[in-house]
């Protein structure tokens, strides 16, 4: 069984400072982060490989890479292989419909997958667009934000929530499941192959193939639908109100605060 | 009834809907437990808006079983017309009959913008609808523009929740996909003056893909690390009452953590510590009850969105970073807020 594990990176926020009246970002400390989301899918992937030692894992990336660090991470937690796809100056820009289509040539390439996992959103622009244009391309079938992923008899089978429910749902291979972050922990590399996919030494070197992406796809496909036009800021932060009145209507006036900012959370 | 539009074309005599080829801007209702989700209405209004500067229609599509009555609200919010696709198939979110039946109405209809709510319905739906069409998809949009020229609908949208925002647009492709975050756009008014006929849609019914076999017995989902909770009430050690800031956690449906000072009156364990030097954490609300805020406090809530500060000291330097301060004894206020809460 072939398990496709489609992975991006984000910059750590942590390293990053927003200033709201400059209307800038600061980034402090250039580290990218494997998307939250999409290490659930990982950790999904290699834990379907300690159940089946014959499933095969290959790592994808969802959107142009600046480097390979990205699937080496992934290598060096055990996916059999990694594919880094590069290409012409444009498709630094590709967008989730360039790249389902540029994910589904690959995948053909492959010889086909029999189960594609990815997060369901990513950590920066909360997009979860990529899986399921992916899932279209494909004409699989799709399982949303499942916290838990097994494979039986040809069949994969999820937990998802329903409301405040959780529910088991099953959808015959091949499929496209996405996992929420924080699903599932990522396990941490195996450090004799951490070590030599960053030397380049042994077999696990030679499973980090480069492609490139005008094999795949025609010159049109790679053109991008999304145009970022620019960036806004919310307003400074009021700071430091103070709430007057008795203890009753100093009560009543956080807890109207409370309602209105944990109601409009994400 | 003829809308304000509709006596506008009249006036004008010649452009007239089936002239322009469709077009219209179109909103996906989503009913939950049998009545239309809060953003259903937001995203009408919000297309309202859009509709008016580009002088179309707005259209919503109801889809399920025994939905047909909710039409009537969705023309009091604004929408010129409503299809209703009521099938018992459509009883349930199911993602190929209801692509089937949108995939045939948009072929048909032709819309220039389509708004879901950025729920479970829209995550699932509308990145299809937009792969099938060739459409462009902006989801999780906080606010809506237009550019007329170009008739380009403009998205903002949240990066890392809301730290900034990022304005896209997806100009050349059509429709223009968009899920509208709940809460996000007001509800509009409800017109009962306003009022329409729904149009019906043949539903073929088609089998989902996806099955569902039932609870998922003895799942438990992980716990969610102190630094992602999204809301975290915090004692320190003029909290008085620790049991009492519980129950005001499980309240607000918040984790629970403290300050040094709860850590040393063993109120809290290490992992629960907020401090730079324990967990740094970034909730969308942060309340502090009882908490003086040292340097190492105040840096490791530098990310929170919204804190909230309840201390009898006024100099308590938790106050200059907060965003709303109580001066007051959480042992006289706390009760009081937790009974205001749950009014
Ligand atoms: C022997 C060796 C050789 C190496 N050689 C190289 C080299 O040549 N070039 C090179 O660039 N790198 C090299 N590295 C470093 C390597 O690329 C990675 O940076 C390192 O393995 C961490 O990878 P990671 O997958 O854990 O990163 P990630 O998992 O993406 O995370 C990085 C850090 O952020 C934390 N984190 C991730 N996500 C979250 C989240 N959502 N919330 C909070 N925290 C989070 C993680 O716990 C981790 O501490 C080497 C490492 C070793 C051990
Ligand atoms: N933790 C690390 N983070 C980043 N780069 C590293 C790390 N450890 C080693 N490297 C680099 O990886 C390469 C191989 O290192 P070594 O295994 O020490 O021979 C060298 O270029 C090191 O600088």
């Amino acid at each position: 069984m072939r398990v496709v594990v489609i992975l991006g990176q984000v910059l750590d926020p942590g390293g990053i400072v927003v200033k709201r009246s400059a209307g800038r970002i600061f980034v402090n400390r250039k580290e990218y982060l494997i998307q939250p989301a999409d290490r659930s899918a990982l950790e999904a992937a290699l834990r379907l490989r300690d159940a089946d030692e014959s499933v095969e894992i290959v790592a994808l990336p969802r959107g142009p890479l600046p480097d390979d660090d990205l699937l080496r991470r992934a290598l060096a937690r055990g996916a059999d292989r990694a594919i880094y796809l590069t290409g012409p100056a444009g498709f630094a820009s590709a967008d989730d419909a360039v790249m389902a289509a540029v994910l589904a040539a690959a995948i053909a390439r492959l010889g086909g997958a029999d189960l594609v996992l990815t997060g369901d959103r990513t950590l920066d622009s909360g997009q979860g667009q990529l899986g399921l244009r992916l899932a279209e391309t494909l004409g699989y079938p799709q399982i949303v934000a499942a916290w838990q992923v097994t494979v039986e008899d040809g069949a994969v089978q999820a937990v998802v929530r329903r409301g405040d429910a959780y529910l088991t749902v099953a959808a015959d291979l091949p499929a496209v499941v996405t996992l929420p972050a924080g699903a599932l922990t990522l396990r941490y590399p195996d450090g004799v192959r951490l070590i030599n996919i960053y030397k380049g030494v042994g077999e696990i070197a030679a499973a980090l193939e480069q492609w490139d992406v005008t094999e795949l796809v025609s010159a049109e496909a790679l053109s991008p639908a999304w145009s970022l036009l620019g960036k806004d800021f919310p307003p400074e932060r009021e700071r430091g109100v103070r709430v007057e009145g008795s203890p009753e209507e100093m009560a009543q006036a956080v807890a109207a605060a409370l309602r209105q900012k944990i109601g409009s959370g994400r | 009834m003829e809308s304000y539009l509709d006596l506008l074309m009249a006036q004008q005599g010649e452009v007239t809907i089936e002239a322009a080829g469709g077009g219209g801007v179109w909103v996906v209702a989503d009913v939950q437990d049998g009545s239309l989700a809060p953003v259903t209405l937001e995203a009408i209004g919000a297309a309202r808006l859009l509709a008016d500067s580009l002088g179309a229609y707005v259209y919503a599509v109801l889809l399920g079983d025994g939905v047909g009555d909710l039409a009537a609200v969705l023309f009091q919010a604004g929408a010129d017309g409503v299809r209703v696709a009521d099938h018992p198939a459509l009883a349930r979110l199911g993602l190929e009959p209801y692509l089937a039946v949108l995939a045939d109405l948009f072929a048909a209809e032709q819309p220039e913008v389509v708004l879901f709510g950025a729920t479970e319905q829209g995550a699932e739906l509308a990145p299809r609808m937009a792969q099938r069409t060739g459409g462009g998809l902006v989801e999780h949009v906080v606010a809506l523009d237009l550019d007329e020229s170009t008739r380009t609908v403009r998205g903002a949208v949240p990066i890392y929740g809301g730290e900034y925002f990022e304005v896209v647009a997806c100009p050349e492709a059509r429709p223009q996909f968009f899920t509208v975050e709940p809460g996000a756009f007001s509800s509009p008014y409800l017109d009962k003056f306003r009022k329409g006929e729904p149009t019906p849609v043949a539903v073929e019914p088609v089998e989902a893909a996806v099955r569902v076999l039932g609870p998922a017995e003895g799942f438990t989902p992980p716990p969610v690390p102190l630094a992602r909770a999204p809301v975290i009430v915090a004692a320190g050690r003029q909290a008085g009452d620790f049991a009492l800031v519980e129950e005001l956690a499980a309240a607000l449906g918040a984790q629970v953590a403290g300050d040094r000072g709860a850590w040393d009156a063993g109120w809290v364990e290490a992992a629960q510590v907020v401090d730079v030097r324990g967990v740094e954490v970034a909730p969308e609300v942060y309340l502090a009850v009882g908490i003086r805020g040292d340097t190492f406090h105040n840096a490791a809530i530098e990310g929170a969105r919204y804190i909230v500060a309840i201390h009898p000291d006024p100099d308590a330097p938790l106050f200059e970073v907060a965003d709303l301060c109580v001066e007051a004894d959480p042992r006289a206020v706390v009760p009081l807020l937790l009974k205001a809460y749950q009014a």
